[in-house]
């Protein structure tokens, strides 16, 4: 198991990890770990995850990004899922995997936006 | 051929079904002397007596030119019968001669009506000078053989091409039957109509999906309004959708529910609680807005 393999970039009090790598089952579970330590290092209180470049996600790597994301809503810090391809979409709600309670944008803009909504929100409540 | 489907072991299994053994393939070898003599008069008979007698075959043949090419190719054709072979490659020669009658409309009577004739001419021709005995039969029998292993593939050749025409025809009217219009920016709209069955809801999907990242919408609205039937089963595969269109980062928006979809979703149980739903598109062309942060109102004089 290699960690490091996806980097985690700190923009502000968010966290943006872009997968550009094929997630085998030793990487996505590294880069669970590698997250949560980036979220306990940099106190932040966002989390974009861009699977823009997975043309493939098999329950398994569902399962750990969704995991991940109530990981770091424990911590304090809200995940928004981005760009994930149209083919995998249909592939995870055929397989009856949607992925519930995870929130998605389109891009990593809209990422971002999402992720200043839910924190007004959280802010206000 | 791929399109056929023909490989080493259907080509065996055919011959085996059309009993056309190695022992027809010597005896026709052994008939291409008489054949070759008889060829230019037999195929000339076959044109002044049957082709361009009748003034519907007739209208193939424009000009001369073309009719001469056609009178070659009629000649090597017939020759071919007496190869002695009848293997892959005089399938695909076999083929591509269907694919052409086909393609410039030689349908399929004329084919069968012209090769049954031909038949007729050199049987006639093999019987007066070879005369009536068991050798003659055999040989004919193989001939009979070969021409009709011939006639199925081209009669194959010609389903092919329907059943080709057909696939085209449906896959313009999937296309049709999906049509992602964009109503407002980032706003799609997909009017559904006409029956949902498993094979359009997939393509219902993969369609909607494929636009809402292309375009980068944040709603699509589906109207249902046109769609006679919608049962449990369509009612999943709508959910579906959402469920998907919601992993992508954008919402959907379900309308055109009539009073009667309604009491049908509700009475059979099926939980549309997690989709937005409007009575009409109107209605859900203003949630769609408000979705975007975008709303309609009232110019004021």
């Amino acid at each position: 198991m290699q960690s490091g393999q996806i980097p985690i970039l700190r923009i502000g009090t968010t966290l943006l990890a872009s997968i550009q790598i094929e997630l085998r089952d030793t990487t996505a579970q590294s880069f669970q770990e590698d997250v949560l330590k980036a979220i306990e290092k940099s106190r932040s209180r966002g989390l974009i995850i861009d699977i823009t470049g997975l043309d493939m996600v098999d329950t398994f790597v569902a399962r750990i990004l969704t995991d991940t994301g109530r990981m770091a809503k424990l911590m304090g810090t809200e995940t928004v899922l981005v760009g994930m391809r149209p083919e995998v979409a249909a592939t995870l709600v055929r397989m009856g995997f949607s992925m519930q309670g995870v929130h998605t944008a389109l891009n990593v803009d809209e990422g971002l936006a999402l992720l200043a909504q839910l924190q007004g929100a959280q802010g206000r409540a | 051929m791929n399109k056929l489907g023909i490989t080493e072991q259907e080509l065996a299994s055919r011959r085996a079904y059309f009993q056309l053994t190695d022992g027809d393939l010597t005896r026709l070898a052994a008939l291409r002397p008489f054949a070759e003599r008889h060829n230019d008069a037999i195929v000339d008979a076959f044109y002044q007596e049957l082709i361009l007698k009748h003034a519907e075959s007739r209208l193939f043949f424009t000009d001369q030119a073309t009719l001469q090419r056609a009178v070659a190719a009629q000649k090597r054709y017939f020759l071919e019968l007496f190869s002695g072979v009848a293997d892959l490659s005089y399938m695909e020669n076999r083929l591509r001669v269907g694919t052409t009658h086909q393609r410039i409309g030689v349908a399929p009577k004329w084919y069968l009506g012209a090769y049954a004739h031909y038949l007729r001419l050199i049987s006639d021709r093999l019987l007066a000078e070879q005369g009536p005995s068991a050798e003659t039969q055999e040989k004919l029998r193989s001939l009979q053989k070969i021409i009709f292993f011939d006639m199925a593939i081209a009669i194959e050749t010609y389903i092919a091409a329907g059943l080709d025409a057909l696939a085209r025809h449906q896959a313009a009217i999937r296309e049709l039957s999906t049509p992602v219009i964009q109503l407002y920016e980032r706003v799609l709209l997909l009017p559904l109509i006409g029956t949902i069955d498993t094979a359009r809801a997939m393509q219902v999907m993969e369609n909607v999906l494929m636009r809402v990242v292309e375009r980068q919408a944040k709603v699509i609205i589906l109207d249902i309004a046109g769609v006679p039937v919608v049962d449990t089963r369509v009612a999943n595969h709508l959910l579906q959708t959402t469920e998907a269109v919601r992993l992508l980062g954008a919402s959907t928006v379900l309308t055109g529910i009539s009073p009667q979809v309604a009491q049908t979703m509700v009475q059979l149980g099926v939980d549309l609680s997690k989709m937005h739903t409007r009575a009409s598109l109107e209605e859900g062309l203003e949630l769609a807005l408000g979705l975007t942060g975008r709303s309609i109102r009232v110019k004021e004089a």
